[in-house]
């Protein structure tokens, strides 16, 4: 992999018009890749999802140069219809349109950061694989006091054109005091074994507002990785849910400061797997100032021998008194082989703190079938209303009732 | 309509009937009493096709073989329990379930499938003659409702399906004297020279409402003593004891 990677490191700076001191950073995050390899299970946060094995069994050798020369034709196709949307398209990694047509153009500042550095990191090698590789780079920046008008809808667009292939990809979000986002991430994709390396970062000042749907529901044999920081100012609000459902892997984390007083985030999930997908949802909660709140209900419906893993944090640091936590996780598995695992963490150095979770898992409940089946339903039909019964709650968490329906329509739950 | 002949069913190797028989005929009430433990829910779940019991003998509905029917073909073809404990369902909406529940069964039945404004003013106009308070059709099935909330939602529902044979297992426990009456209208209104209803109970007191035709004492897994209604009386005053 040594060799590939410094080749194609080499290929991909070639076109980019760095300075010296930034090409001497990318090259050090190269080397930190280099030397520490994808993640594997001996670190703690990977212990339930191996990724260097999972690559190596599913992928084999990866590349990591992404010519972007060449423009992609946008397919519509696979835009959402019924919801006008802002739309930002990727596809095979490469940024092909960002659109903010329903906005005022004052109001939102789209700014190209693609040749200065500000390097990203978190706690494991692939943000160093992403610092390194990323070629384009955007901030948008929400300006004070403006509330976008219509949700934006980042398509995660891939296809037959790339094969075994890294992808990495940044977007940074500032939301200035007082305005709000609206953001869906959804995931298209007609390639196969390519693996997905996704770094968003979000700056909340006071009082903003950020809704984050992150939709993979499409049946695709890529792996994805998915890293959200969420920086929160006083009184501002960030609402997370994630529907895990479509890739072969896919890992969710969501790390999220709550700096300022007030301020809060929800962490909602759904994973609905089968065959044998492997999906993880790691979720690190800082409270870090006073009154501050977090709200996490993540549910699971697996089948056949999929595994699902949920790791939710929530630390409280010795300032944040009077901090709201809470966490849950509960799992129905369809399936002998199907496998779900929780680690709850809770870590407080304050005394004045209100913190609780659980978790439980089972099988369907027989005597439930039992019932819906003495009144003429079919054992399916009993099954898939159970099953929409226990998903419908975290549906419901969904602030943003427009977005809610869309998103029912597209896992079919019906209320 | 109901034959049943030597009926035995085990469960985790004990064994819960013993060569019971019964007969019921188009338009008949029957009521089973019998003491905790003779078996009286055991056999409301075996012929509404509960798995887990290991059966034999033969229980026949319209000379059919009940036992070659999965339990939603049981429904289809005319055969309801109320159950004793009626299940909550969390995030399924009662009215949802009932419109899934009569349209699965009407089609079944080669019956054309209710829309749903249909469907609405048959169960609201139900609802009321139940005095089922319309607004819990909103909610979650069961979930949070009272005891006798719960056996109104299984009359309700017995009286959409419209069975042929409906089975009612200890539907008067936990009742008060108001939903008794409710409950025993319901039957009442449902009963005709057609349909026939299978009634279990502890005590006597549900049948001063609905007027059974004939009435057995189940002992041990199997029936030990049947007769007309005045048996329900003679059972309430000497107890099971007398029949052992």
């Amino acid at each position: 992999m040594k060799e590939q990677l410094q080749k194609d490191f080499n290929n991909s700076i070639k076109n980019l018009s760095l300075s010296q001191k930034d090409i001497e950073i990318k090259k050090f995050c190269l080397d930190n890749f280099i030397d520490k390899g994808f993640p594997n299970r001996k670190e703690e946060d990977w212990k339930f999802s191996d990724l260097s094995q999972i690559i190596k069994n599913n992928i084999g050798e990866l590349s990591f140069y992404n010519d972007q020369a060449s423009t992609n034709k946008v397919d519509t196709s696979v835009f959402v219809d019924g919801l006008e949307h802002n739309k930002i398209v990727f596809i095979n990694g490469r940024i092909e349109k960002i659109d903010f047509d329903y906005e005022k153009k004052d109001q939102i500042e789209i700014i190209d950061q693609s040749e200065t550095i500000n390097e990203f990191r978190n706690s494991n090698s692939l943000s160093d694989l992403n610092n390194a590789f990323t070629n384009k780079c955007f901030k948008i920046l929400v300006k004070k006091g403006y509330q976008l008008i219509k949700p934006l809808i980042i398509y995660h667009t891939t296809n037959s054109k790339i094969w075994s292939k890294n992808i990495n990809l940044r977007l940074n979000f500032e939301l200035d005091k007082d305005s709000s986002l609206r953001l869906i991430d959804l995931f298209n994709d007609t390639s196969e074994k390519n693996f997905l390396n996704i770094f968003y970062n979000f700056e909340l000042k006071e009082n903003a507002v950020l809704k984050n749907y992150k939709v993979d529901k499409f049946e695709n044999k890529n792996i994805k990785y998915s890293f959200n920081n969420i920086d929160q100012d006083k009184n501002s609000i960030s609402e997370t849910f994630i529907l895990s459902s479509g890739s072969n892997f896919s890992k969710n984390e969501i790390n999220c400061n709550l700096n300022g007083i007030y301020a809060s985030a929800f962490v909602n999930g759904i994973f609905s797997l089968n065959s044998d997908k492997h999906h993880e949802i790691r979720s690190i909660i800082n409270h870090l100032n006073e009154n501050t709140k977090s709200y996490q209900l993540i549910k699971s419906v697996l089948d056949e021998s999929s595994k699902a893993v949920y790791q939710g944090k929530i630390f409280v640091n010795s300032d944040a008194q009077k901090t709201d936590g809470y966490q849950l996780s509960k799992a129905i598995l369809l399936n002998k082989e199907s496998e779900f695992n929780a680690k709850p963490e809770l870590e407080i150095y304050a005394d004045d703190v209100k913190c609780s979770h659980g978790s439980a898992s089972g099988s369907l409940n027989e005597d439930s079938i039992f019932y819906l089946m003495s009144r003429g339903l079919s054992y399916q039909q009993s099954r898939e209303l159970l099953i929409n019964g226990f998903l419908l709650d975290v549906v419901e968490k969904i602030t943003d009732s427009e977005i809610k329906n869309l998103i029912k329509n597209m896992i079919g739950i019906k209320e | 309509m109901l034959k049943i002949n030597n009926l035995n069913a085990t469960i985790d190797n004990k064994s819960i009937l013993n060569g019971l028989y019964l007969d019921i005929n188009p338009g008949e009430v029957h009521a089973i009493m019998g003491p905790n433990g003779s078996g009286k829910s055991t056999l409301s779940n075996i012929l509404s096709g509960k798995k887990g019991y290991e059966v034999s003998g033969e229980v026949l509905f319209e000379e059919k073989d009940l036992f070659e029917l999965e339990t939603e073909e049981r429904a289809h073809k005319g055969i309801f329990l109320a159950f004793q404990y009626p299940l909550e369902i969390p995030g399924v909406n009662t009215n949802i379930f009932l419109k899934t529940s009569l349209n699965a069964v009407r089609k079944a039945r080669g019956e054309k499938e209710l829309d749903a404004i249909e469907f609405l003013k048959l169960v609201k106009e139900k609802s009321k003659e139940l005095k089922f308070d319309e607004e819990k059709l909103n909610r979650q099935l069961n979930v949070g409702f009272s005891g006798g909330e719960k056996k109104k939602n299984e009359i309700l529902q017995m009286s959409l399906l419209a069975p042929k044979l409906s089975i009612l297992d200890e539907t008067d426990s936990g009742l008060d004297i108001d939903a008794l009456k409710i409950v025993a209208d319901g039957v009442n209104t449902l009963r005709n020279k057609n349909n026939s209803f299978l009634i279990i109970t502890h005590y006597q007191r549900l049948l001063d409402y609905i007027k059974p035709d004939f009435v057995h004492v189940l002992m041990n897994g199997k029936i030990v003593k049947s007769g007309g209604p005045d048996l329900a009386l003679e059972l309430e005053k000497k107890g099971y004891e007398n029949f052992n």
